[in-house]
């Protein structure tokens, strides 16, 4: 439904995006995730078609977004990332605007502007202006906006960004039931969390390459059993080596140092916690202190923390 | 077509909403004009008038017809005489409540008579100007009136004056007057008749008939409420641009040439409603014929939708809002001093009014102000039309260029 070949977006000497591949299918959610910066809106807006990429294919329901634009973008639901709406427009107008965007009219559009409603729950606020609503009635509707033609594919660009807890949950039921529905949805997000809640396959991107792509049990895997640990305190020189080489000596086989910083150190292990006095008595030994330690099991923050070696929120 | 609609009718709703930019859109030219027009048209053309005050001390005949002189023709019109005590008089004249206090002693007429010297006393208000100088002027005539009068006919004044106090005279002592002084005229004849200069009057040929000097205001006025609409309407290019709606419809097969044609229809719209008013209200007022309205409505429509079609293509041209608002706000004020919108075009020097012809706003005003001065009927110059259609096409291209070439994706 969705599909996204060797994309590459360059401004002068800064590559955004390098060669970018994936493809999402119909009636599912794929994750698009990475940190700030890291390329996601640069690739969401060069498959909305703001963007014209430097070299690379989009296809949105057979389309090409460049050679095919009109019909592709006919196919293309897109939720921006910041609210983007007439706030003195009531919302029900804001709906029909965008709704005649897409080329609906008529009673079609009527009837599919009390189903949008209904389903954002914005049904009894219909006449009221978007200026006089909550934020997370705001982001309703700007969502609703973004499906008001039913979209075979739907872009959702970091939508749960200023979200409070309880407008993040609608959220999800509403991405849940556009999948259900049978729509293709692209959702970018730098929350671990979200993704796994949500995607049912997902790829990692950083610096503005693809790292790692496939399902969240698949990318799960790929860590094994291993837990992540990240010490902070006082480390001399040489007694982070000392500890390794000790760890080494004693067989362990799925063991990795993950980064090494002054003060911190981040490293990847089984069972993790039956190792913890060792370590702490290794690191003593060359006059080491531990001031915080930090134990987390195999999740997706940790898979990316073993592909970049860097934190996701960075 | 439908997103031309509905594009059209999103932007008509929002603004109609901004009633507050609507009314000062209104205003501002209202007031100007207003002043303009109540300076041009001098007010509701009542004429000053002054008070005479009279302490006459003598109430004689003479005395009587000196005070009634004042109260004459036009004079009477300009100036009310009223009698007075001599304290009133003093007082009031001090107070600065007259234009003059004139104090006529007793034994005038006497003194006339006898052709002895005799003074009358004129206070005049030193906060005045004009009404005081004329009661001068006034008493100094009476005074050489006084003196020929009693060079020529003294005799006769005197019989008259003497048979005045023995009661009516009868109808012989008044046919021996009417005698003696028409024998004194008879004499006069051959100094006087013929005159020594024979005077032609020449009739000036009939003028062009001029056209109400603040009528030529009102196309000024009418433009200016345009601009004035027009650049703050052009700011919604941004506005959108920041809310991200603009980003959103690049992304839907909605095409942004519709787009920018539905906002010039919903600012056409807008600019009906103002011109309307604003041309309306000097239909009104100057009695202009209502045959050119609707011609003179499509004339400034088109005008500004083009002036809207500009001033948004230049919004977008500038790498910011604060920019762009500003630098399009600067540009107003030239446009409105050069195009007529403060002193019509005929009134300003010969270099400025072709410059000003020039400038866009001046253009429409120029036209508009020789169809509404005209005593004929509208006459549709197909050039002019031609002219703003181009111009209005050219603007709404650029526009719809500017948003294409990345005003819209950022």
């Amino acid at each position: 439904m969705l599909e996204v070949r060797n994309l590459v977006k360059q401004y002068g000497d800064i590559t955004a995006v390098n060669d970018v591949s994936f493809a999402a299918a119909k009636g599912s959610v794929f994750g698009l995730l990475g940190p700030n910066g890291a390329g996601k809106s640069t690739t969401i807006n060069c498959i909305s078609g703001l963007l014209s990429p430097t070299s690379g294919h989009v296809t949105v329901a057979g389309a090409d977004i460049v050679k095919e634009g009109k019909e592709a973008k006919r196919s293309l639901g897109v939720v921006p990332q910041e609210l983007a709406l007439y706030e003195d427009l009531p919302a029900i107008e804001n709906l029909r605007y965008w709704g005649k965007a897409y080329g609906l009219g008529g009673a079609a559009l009527d009837a599919r502007l009390a189903e949008v409603l209904e389903h954002i729950g914005l049904a009894d606020r219909a006449r009221d202006l978007p200026k006089t609503f909550s934020g997370g009635m705001k982001r309703r509707l700007n969502f609703g906006c973004g499906i008001v033609h039913k979209p075979e594919v739907l872009l959702l660009d970091e939508p749960s960004v200023g979200v409070d807890p309880q407008s993040r949950q609608r959220l999800f039921d509403m991405v849940e039931a556009e999948r259900d529905a049978g729509a293709c949805v692209l959702y970018t997000t730098h929350y671990m969390e979200e993704a796994e809640r949500l995607c049912d396959s997902l790829a990692i991107i950083d610096g503005g390459e693809l790292i790692a792509e496939g399902t969240v049990d698949e990318l799960k895997s790929q860590l094994g059993a291993r837990d992540i640990l990240q010490l902070n305190g006082e480390f001399p020189v040489d007694s982070v080596k000392a500890m390794v080489d000790a760890l080494r000596d004693r067989g362990l086989q799925d063991f990795e140092l993950l980064a090494e910083e002054t003060g911190s150190v981040t490293l990847t292990l089984s069972s993790a916690s039956q190792h913890l006095p060792a370590i702490f008595e290794m690191l003593a030994a060359k006059g080491g202190v531990v001031a915080e330690t930090s134990l987390r099991s195999p999740n997706l923050e940790t898979l990316f923390l073993l592909l970049t070696g860097k934190e996701l929120r960075e | 077509m439908t997103f031309v609609v509905a594009s059209f009718r999103k932007d008509l709703s929002r603004w109609w909403q901004d009633r507050m930019a609507f009314v000062i859109w209104l205003s501002i030219p209202f007031l100007i004009g207003g002043l303009i027009t109540s300076m041009v048209d001098g007010g509701d053309g009542a004429m000053p008038t002054g008070v005479l005050l009279i302490h006459d001390q003598d109430e004689s005949l003479l005395s009587g017809l000196v005070a009634g002189a004042y109260s004459q023709g036009n004079l009477g019109e300009l100036i009310s005489v009223e009698q007075v005590s001599l304290e009133e008089g003093s007082e009031r004249i001090e107070n600065g409540d007259a234009s003059g206090f004139l104090v006529i002693p007793e034994g005038f007429m006497a003194a006339f008579l006898d052709e002895e010297p005799v003074a009358l006393t004129l206070k005049t208000n030193p906060a005045q100007t004009i009404l005081p100088g004329i009661i001068e002027d006034m008493t100094e005539i009476l005074l050489d009136l006084g003196f020929y009068a009693q060079a020529l006919f003294g005799p006769e004044i005197q019989t008259i004056m003497d048979g005045s106090s023995e009661g009516m005279p009868d109808d012989v002592f008044a046919a021996e007057m009417a005698v003696q002084i028409q024998g004194k005229v008879d004499a006069l004849e051959p100094l006087v008749f013929p005159p020594a200069l024979d005077l032609e009057i020449v009739e000036p040929p009939p003028a062009e008939p001029q056209p109400d000097i603040a009528l030529l205001f009102l196309p000024g006025i009418v433009l200016m409420a345009l601009l004035f609409a027009a650049q703050g309407m052009s700011a919604d290019y941004w506005k959108e641009r920041e809310t991200g709606t603009l980003r959103r419809l690049v992304s839907t097969p909605g095409l942004l040439s519709r787009f920018v044609v539905g906002k010039a229809m919903a600012a056409g719209v807008i600019i009906v409603v103002l011109g309307g008013i604003t041309l309306g209200a000097g239909f009104l007022y100057h009695g202009v014929s209502w045959s050119k309205f609707v011609p003179a409505m499509a004339w400034i429509t088109l005008s500004g939708i083009g002036l809207f079609a500009w001033f948004s293509a230049l919004q977008m041209l500038f790498p910011n809002q604060k920019a762009a608002n500003l630098l399009t706000t600067i540009l107003l004020f030239p446009l409105l001093m050069m195009g007529g919108s403060f002193f019509p075009l005929d009134v300003l020097p010969d270099w400025i009014a072709a410059i000003g012809r020039l400038s866009p706003n001046g253009f429409v005003v120029d036209r508009l102000t020789t169809e509404l001065t005209s005593g004929s009927d509208w006459t549709f110059e197909k050039e002019s039309w031609a002219v703003v259609l181009l111009m209005t096409v050219i603007g709404l291209a650029i526009c719809t260029w500017r948003l294409q070439t990345g005003f819209a994706r950022r």
